[in-house]
């Protein structure tokens, strides 16, 4: 097709280098980090060591409950029933079984991972507060089920767990511990980093923007969470494993209420998504509860017991009023305002061209399954209701392949309910979708993707917290392969940037590169709608579905925009258009279809519509004359 | 058997109505302000707190009860203007941490200013009964007649009272209920006011059997979401019927089970009912109705 090798467009080589930038940030970081540790034994005292301990154990459950908030948006208050389901299953295989270490960490984390699964699997399909109170009663369950059973040794708990050995050096003093621990949190960490910034990071954090139009692009919001949420609990059984050695006796308060409190309040410092602010955050967590735990007594005589969460509830308050991206935020805010932190170079200007020229540079490849004619899309005597309100009534509808259907009607008509419909953001009451022969109604908006199906908005749904070319990019979601596992493991950087390329060059076709670093939500509303259809076409879909792709955008858009259109349909894209400007429907559009108050009035060729007398009298209002005088401004558009 | 079997209702019963009490605090919060206030058990510890600190300083119990009752709904009116309020967008991500933040903050001052202890009120007037073997405590006859009074109460405040249609005009649609000249900042308000009076109820009437303990709000407030979510958490009724339920089961528990797994079975119960059914025991689910 016409899909041109192109030279490498503008911006692609600076892409690389921030690639390397980025993976270069990170291991400075943690190279600092790994220096720290191996100096801290040397200088600290004990009782300071013991601080860095323990905030480097609980950075685990930190780093894995950072992910789930900063990624999948949900939080988890029982984050330490994960932590002591690790620490005892570790600490009952080594005490009672007598397993190799390994063995026996290996198994908590999965004990741990597969709790979450368990739990997760209904759950995650709940939204909003739901999983917070679910695993907050979690935690309850695993505290009291800890001390109601023989096994875990009841209220003792389990207790006589031998530091382990490595390489034949008894790890059995703080010093050698902290070594021991460091790697497998600098591990933990890049693997989260890279996490964040894979395939699946950016598919769930534009879940976040709008799980709308990632769900339209393919992504599977409800299996991305589940994961996220079962690699959390990894990371905290992990962390419950350390704390077992570390402790040598687990007792029920591992499980406690509080200390979920404090890991939450770890990665609220830290920033929500910010893998390295839940590290920073457990070590200042630590700091401050230590602290507290000082000052306090000193202030109120007679004070005992978990004196420190007076501070950890000021701080989680104040933060969440003052500081919501924590930590991370307040570093991001200071290096802006540093000198030396250069901005951004400006982007090449080679990529101009005149104002008035609708010549299209580049055209997307699309992909299609069915012969032009075919049909590629069928409704069959689709409804919905809204209790007694019937918004769109027994529409049936044939699309052939390799056509554009314009879909137009009156404000409320149903015409965007119906490709709610079509795209499965919404469930028919009654009637089906048919798409490429595969029945796809009534289920996810990511199945309909998975079938070649894309669609805009009319309420533009950008992902606002990535730059144009990022939103782009998440269009070619469903072209990629690389799932979680491959993401934390890095090795999809080869698939990344030849999707950066295929993204850059569908901009250019829009003539939006001059845009492309731009964040998406500082655009012009026209600019976000074309921005939204290179999304779409991004996907390379077989069948896409525009809401109303002209609204907002100046007449030389318009006119770029039809072209594309119609080039489009040419190399076989079957385009369903929902439009208010019917001049530029009638003069696209090889079919039209019609819809007043839910019924499908009309259909047929633009021309046999526009003199159909139902459609003028619905359509252009019920006074004949003002029709008569609509219908020749039409007719001299067209 | 049947003796035995009714002695635990009647213990269910009354602990239920303090978990009715919590959800019916909860709901109100939330349907105003589609916020899940964590710290809404801690309202009632903190009642219940307060009110054996009065008593001990010599205060008459009844005076003792009625400052600490209105002290708590205070608190929960200036944790909306002065926390709540201040955020702009609020996710739910975002009001589960913050009323967590309330939550701990609460829990520590009661720890600073009363102890670890557990401690309870002194028992409230009255004669216990005995009937056919079933004996019941005043004191459960105080807590089942303060869901009554104060739970009825509030329903009815909510379906006949100009005041209680605006709150509902508020949960159903914000916006209308903006233009038609209800106050936001008022209905939040008195959401909070309700919450804190009802959690305050409930501290107090619960206190004397069941002690208030300074880190005991969450599990409460948590066995109050769960009559909530039963609820749907939009209806008062149905969180009611649910919190009594909730309340039976859990003493069914620990009478014939063991008294250990008691908590347990309420988020047992709460994990299925959100897999089960997540619009809770509502008939309609989709309506929206208080």
């Amino acid at each position: 097709m016409t899909h041109a090798t192109t030279p490498a467009p503008a911006g692609i080589s600076s892409r690389r280098a921030r690639f390397w930038t980025d993976n270069k940030s990170t291991l400075i970081g943690c190279g600092i980090l790994v220096a720290l540790m191996i100096v801290v034994p040397f200088t600290a005292n004990s009782s300071v060591m013991n601080i860095v301990v323990f905030a480097m154990i609980f950075a685990l459950p930190a780093i894995g409950l950072n992910l789930l908030m900063g990624l999948a948006g949900q939080v988890s208050l029982g984050q330490a029933a994960f932590f002591a389901i690790g620490a005892y299953t570790h600490a009952i295989l080594l005490t009672k079984l007598d397993l190799p270490g390994p063995v026996a960490a290996t198994v908590g984390v999965l004990a741990a991972m597969l709790v979450a699964l368990l739990v997760g699997l209904p759950l995650m399909r709940l939204r909003g507060h739901y999983l917070a109170l679910a695993t907050l009663g979690l935690g309850f369950i695993v505290m009291i089920g800890v001390r109601e059973w023989d096994v875990t040794g009841r209220t003792t708990g389990i207790y006589g767990i031998s530091r382990p050995t490595v390489f034949g050096v008894p790890i059995d003093n703080s010093g050698f511990f902290l070594w021991f621990v460091t790697p497998f949190v600098v591990i933990g960490l890049i693997l989260a980093l890279n996490l964040t910034r894979s395939r699946a990071g950016r598919a769930l954090s534009a879940v976040n923007d709008s799980e709308l139009a990632a769900e339209s692009l393919g992504v599977n919001t409800y299996a991305l969470r589940l994961k996220v949420f079962v690699l959390s609990a990894g990371f905290a059984g992990l962390g419950g494993v350390f704390y077992a050695y570390q402790v040598a006796i687990v007792s029920p308060t591992t499980a406690e209420f509080h200390l979920s409190v404090s890991i939450l309040l770890m990665v609220v410092i830290g920033g929500l998504g910010s893998v390295w602010g839940a590290v920073a955050g457990a070590f200042l967590v630590q700091f401050l509860g230590e602290g507290m735990r000082d000052v306090i007594p000193a202030i109120f005589p007679g004070a005992t017991g978990e004196v420190q969460l007076l501070g950890y509830g000021i701080v989680l308050i104040l933060v969440i009023l003052l500081l919501p991206g924590g930590l991370h935020q307040a570093a991001t805010t200071l290096w802006q305002k540093l000198p030396f932190a250069g901005k951004r170079p400006p982007v090449d200007a080679h990529a101009h061209a005149a104002e008035d020229d609708t010549t299209i540079p580049l055209l997307p490849a699309v992909s299609t399954p069915v012969a032009a004619g075919e049909p590629i899309l069928v409704l069959e005597g689709l409804t919905k209701r809204y209790g007694g309100v019937v918004a769109v009534n027994d529409v049936s509808l044939t699309v052939p392949a390799g056509s554009i259907l314009g879909l137009i009607g009156p404000n409320g008509a149903g015409k965007t309910t119906c490709f709610n419909m079509i795209s499965g953001a919404l469930a028919p009451t009654e009637g089906t979708v048919t798409f490429l022969g595969q029945v796809i109604s009534g289920r996810k908006p990511h199945v309909a993707a998975a079938h070649g199906l894309t669609r805009t908005f009319q309420n533009l749904q950008v992902f606002s917290s990535t730059d144009v070319v990022g939103n782009v990019y998440m269009g070619r979601y469903r072209k990629g392969s690389a799932g979680v596992l491959r993401g934390m493991l890095g090795l999809q950087s080869g698939e990344q940037s030849a999707h950066r390329a295929a993204a850059y060059e569908i901009l250019q076709s829009m003539r939006l590169t001059d845009a492309a670093d731009d964040s998406a939500s500082d655009l012009s509303f026209g600019k976000q709608r074309i921005m939204e259809v290179c999304r779409a076409l991004a996907a390379e879909p077989a069948l896409l579905l525009l809401d109303e792709p002209m609204a907002g955008l100046s007449s030389t858009e318009r006119e770029v925009m039809a072209e594309l259109l119609r080039r489009l349909r040419a190399s076989g894209l079957t385009i369903v258009l929902v439009e208010h400007d019917v001049a530029q429907v009638m003069s696209l559009a090889d079919h039209v279809a019609v819809l007043d108050d839910g019924v499908l009035i009309a259909h047929g060729d633009p021309e046999s519509v526009r003199n159909d007398p139902a459609v003028v009298v619905a359509y252009l209002g019920t006074d004949l004359d003002e029709a008569e005088a609509e219908l020749t401004e039409l007719e001299e558009h067209a | 058997m049947l003796t035995d079997f009714l002695q635990l209702t009647v213990a269910g019963l009354s602990q239920g109505s303090v978990y009715a009490l919590l959800a019916v605090g909860l709901i109100a919060v939330y349907t105003v302000r589609h916020v899940i206030n964590i710290a809404q058990g801690e309202f009632a510890m903190l009642a219940g707190l307060g009110s054996v600190w009065l008593t001990a300083a010599g205060m008459p119990l009844l005076l003792a009860i009625l400052v600490a009752i209105l002290s708590v709904t205070l608190v929960a009116i200036a944790m909306d203007r002065l926390i709540i309020a201040r955020v702009k967008k609020l996710t739910p991500l975002i009001s589960i941490i913050l009323t967590l933040g309330v939550s701990t903050l609460l829990q520590a001052i009661m720890l600073l200013a009363w102890g670890p202890e557990a401690k309870g009120v002194p028992l409230f007037p009255g004669t216990n009964i005995l009937i056919g073997g079933v004996s019941i405590r005043s004191q459960e006859f105080w807590m089942i007649g303060a869901l009554v009074v104060v739970g009825g109460g509030i329903v009815l405040f909510y379906e006949k009272s100009r005041w209680g249609k605006a709150l509902r005009a508020c949960a159903e649609q914000p916006v209308a209920a903006r233009i038609v000249g209800i106050s936001p900042v008022a209905a939040s308000v008195l959401a909070f006011a309700i919450a804190g009076f009802v959690g305050g109820v409930a501290g107090v009437v619960a206190s004397p059997i069941y002690l208030s303990l300074w880190s005991g709000g969450v599990l409460l407030g948590l066995k109050g979401f769960v009559a909530a979510v039963l609820g749907g958490f939009v209806s008062f009724r149905a969180a009611i019927v649910g919190a009594l339920l909730l309340g039976m089961i859990e003493a069914y528990v620990a009478g014939y089970v063991s008294s250990g797994l008691r908590d347990g079975a309420a988020f047992l119960i709460l994990i299925l009912v959100l897999v089960v059914r997540p619009q809770g025991l509502v008939l309609k689910p989709t309506a929206v109705r208080v």
